[in-house]
């Protein structure tokens, strides 16, 4: 068995009457890189501040290497945080920045100076250790928070938006570089973020929480490709919606009944009765009316949204549902609007789930 | 039509910032120049003649010398006191969450806007109930009072803009509360306590108010001095001591400026650079 370097069980914090975390539970494996994924005020920040300290759970227990932590306080955790801010001391030199945590948890003094030069190659920012923070750039700035964290080899690293205050570009570049040097540390790291693609991006696996709870914990891929809610599949990229009602005919695969038709669907967990379907945008596809698909729906173009390399099409099935469809943007003659066209998709890249208020 | 109406308003605001400045320096001006004055009496304005006599004058009195060393030995330990107390108290209160808060920080901040008589008074009550009768001392409890408000205030205008995660930072890195505040809190909030103490060092050693209830036979501040002086016998020893305050001012924030920038004493400037 793996063992896991941070394990949440059952954690519950209340502000007032509400339950900002609510009944969380979940474990990292060392080394491995999680990702809290989730819209604002869902909790993840809460989660995070537990974790480091900040906040004290009402209920159940949070192990840092087998230890249950939850009463202890931030200083007697060995939990490494990176704000989303930074927090770089104004006042302190990058050396001194980096020395503070050391200082503190009583390295020598003669192992300092080598560590902190060690650490900045490792961020790849060598000898800036005489720079004031408000001398580097946001990027920079990241990676000395990241080295200042770093440095004094916490259980676990926790990191609060980490790229929430760059550009868009340097964005792309430091998910890679952050991804890079948590690697060379072997660091079991926790990374807050309510961006999708940051966490698609950085996390080996990705815990999405809404209003206080997990909905759902799973690898990117995973999440992307099999959500098992209606707000897991929404919060992942894009995603066509139909409801209908599910009736099994046989043991395995099943029907939907839709007001566009009988749809059918793979064998799944999902129980009879009001569902809603999943159908991602690349998964469906303006086809000829005789070439081979599972499915086929008819429905007319409504709109062309070129968007870079590919081509988001429009276009609105018998009964009114607005769907889109993503072709690849390769100089192929495409529908005008107006047109009535036939879309198809395979019944493996039709995601059956609960509807919203049923039971699971 | 409109650009005349500009031109007029343009007019009557500089008019209005002229006369304004012209309004508080005239009387400084005044003062300089009369604390030169030859004559042994005050006389009409200009000075035919010109000595530095008053200067000798005061520098020969000892009545003035007196009050000047009880004026700095009193602000310069009434303000290292009022520091301390003043930005512990905004710390404290800062971090502080519980009922009443507002409550405490207007009790404490209250010697800003209650009348120095009415303090005065009131500390000069309270020290003889307690048996304290010694002059230096019921002068060192008015004025820790009337200058310990002013670190509070500064200290605590700077602290709210000490983002709350540095505090956090510190302590994630293992830094006990104490440490954090010591190594993080205080450095970064240096600026607001150093002002807070600069106001209360001028307002002590310019406070006539409390003073002149606190203040006995043997042991009185330096504007008191001025005070009775200007009672008993009006010259210009009054225009060169004058002159004296506003060099020692001026010395004061040109130093200040070096040590610590006159921006960041004024308040900005704390994450800038």
């Amino acid at each position: 068995m793996i063992q896991s370097v941070l394990d949440l069980q059952h954690v519950t914090k209340r502000f007032g009457d509400t339950a900002a975390v609510d009944n969380v539970t979940f474990e990292v494996a060392r080394g491995e890189i999680v990702a809290l994924l989730g819209p604002s005020g869902c909790g993840k920040t809460t989660t995070l501040r537990m974790i480091a300290g900040f906040e004290q759970p009402d209920e159940g227990r949070i192990f840092i290497s087998g230890v249950d932590v939850a009463r202890k306080a931030p200083y007697e955790r060995n939990v490494g945080l990176v704000f989303q801010d930074y927090a770089l001391f104004p006042h302190m030199s990058v050396a001194q920045n980096i020395a503070f945590g050391m200082k503190n948890r009583g390295v020598p003094a003669r192992d300092i100076a080598p560590r902190i030069a060690r650490v900045l190659e490792q961020v790849r920012l060598p000898g800036i250790e005489g720079r004031r923070p408000s001398q580097l750039s946001g990027g920079q700035q990241q990676r000395v928070a990241l080295a200042r964290a770093l440095v004094t080899r916490p259980d676990v690293m926790l990191l609060d938006e980490p790229l929430s205050n760059l550009d868009a570009k340097l964005r792309l570049e430091l998910r890679h570089e952050i991804r890079a040097i948590l690697a060379t540390f072997d660091c079991t790291s926790i990374i807050v973020t309510h961006d999708q693609e940051e966490a698609m991006g950085l996390a080996d696996r990705i815990v999405l929480m809404n209003k206080g709870r997990i909905e759902q914990v799973d690898t990117p891929v995973g999440l992307y490709q099999r959500p098992q809610t209606l707000f897991a599949a929404d919060f992942i990229g894009h995603a066509n919606w139909i409801s209908g009602t599910l009736a099994r005919r046989a043991a395995e695969a099943g029907v939907v009944e839709t007001k566009v038709g009988g749809i059918a669907v793979a064998p799944g967990a999902v129980a009879d009765g009001p569902v809603t379907l999943c159908i991602r945008p690349e998964r469906l596809a303006i086809v000829a009316a005789d070439a081979p698909a599972d499915t086929r729906l008819a429905a007319v173009v409504e709109r062309l949204d070129p968007v870079g390399a590919d081509l988001r099409i429009w276009s609105r099935l018998g009964d009114g549902t607005l769907v889109q469809s993503l072709e690849k943007n390769v100089g192929r003659a495409l529908p005008a609007p107006g047109v009535g066209v036939t879309l198809g998709f395979k019944v493996a890249d039709c995601i059956v789930l609960p509807a919203d208020g049923a039971a699971r | 039509m409109k650009r005349f109406a500009d031109a007029l308003f343009q007019t009557a605001y500089l008019s209005l910032v002229t006369l304004f400045v012209a309004f508080s320096v005239i009387p400084v001006v005044v003062a300089v120049v009369l604390s030169f004055d030859a004559r042994g009496f005050v006389g009409p304005f200009p000075p035919t003649q010109f000595s530095l006599r008053w200067y000798d004058r005061f520098l020969a009195d000892s009545y003035y010398h007196d009050g000047l060393v009880t004026s700095l030995v009193l602000a310069t330990s009434a303000t290292f006191i009022a520091t301390v107390v003043g930005a512990l108290a905004a710390i404290g209160l800062h971090h502080a969450t519980f009922r009443g808060k507002g409550l405490i920080q207007a009790a404490l901040l209250s010697p800003l806007v209650i009348p120095n008589v009415v303090l005065g008074f009131g500390v000069l009550i309270f020290a003889s109930r307690l048996g304290i009768l010694d002059g230096m001392t019921r002068l060192m409890m008015g004025h820790v009072l009337i200058t310990f408000p002013y670190v509070m205030r500064t200290t605590a205008a700077s602290l709210v803009g000490i983002r709350a995660s540095y505090y956090e930072a510190a302590l994630s890195l293992g830094a006990k509360p104490l440490g954090a505040l010591w190594q993080v809190t205080l450095p970064l909030a240096r600026t607001g306590i150093i002002a807070g103490a600069v106001f209360g060092f001028v307002t002590s050693f310019d406070d006539v108010g409390v003073s002149l209830f606190l203040t006995d036979a043997f042991t009185f501040t330096l504007p008191v001095a001025i005070l009775a002086q200007m009672r008993a016998n009006l010259d210009l020893t009054i225009a060169a001591l004058s002159v004296m305050f506003i060099v020692a001012t001026v010395l004061i924030i040109v130093i200040l400026d070096r040590v610590a920038g006159l921006d960041a004493i004024t308040g900005r400037g704390v994450y800038g650079r």
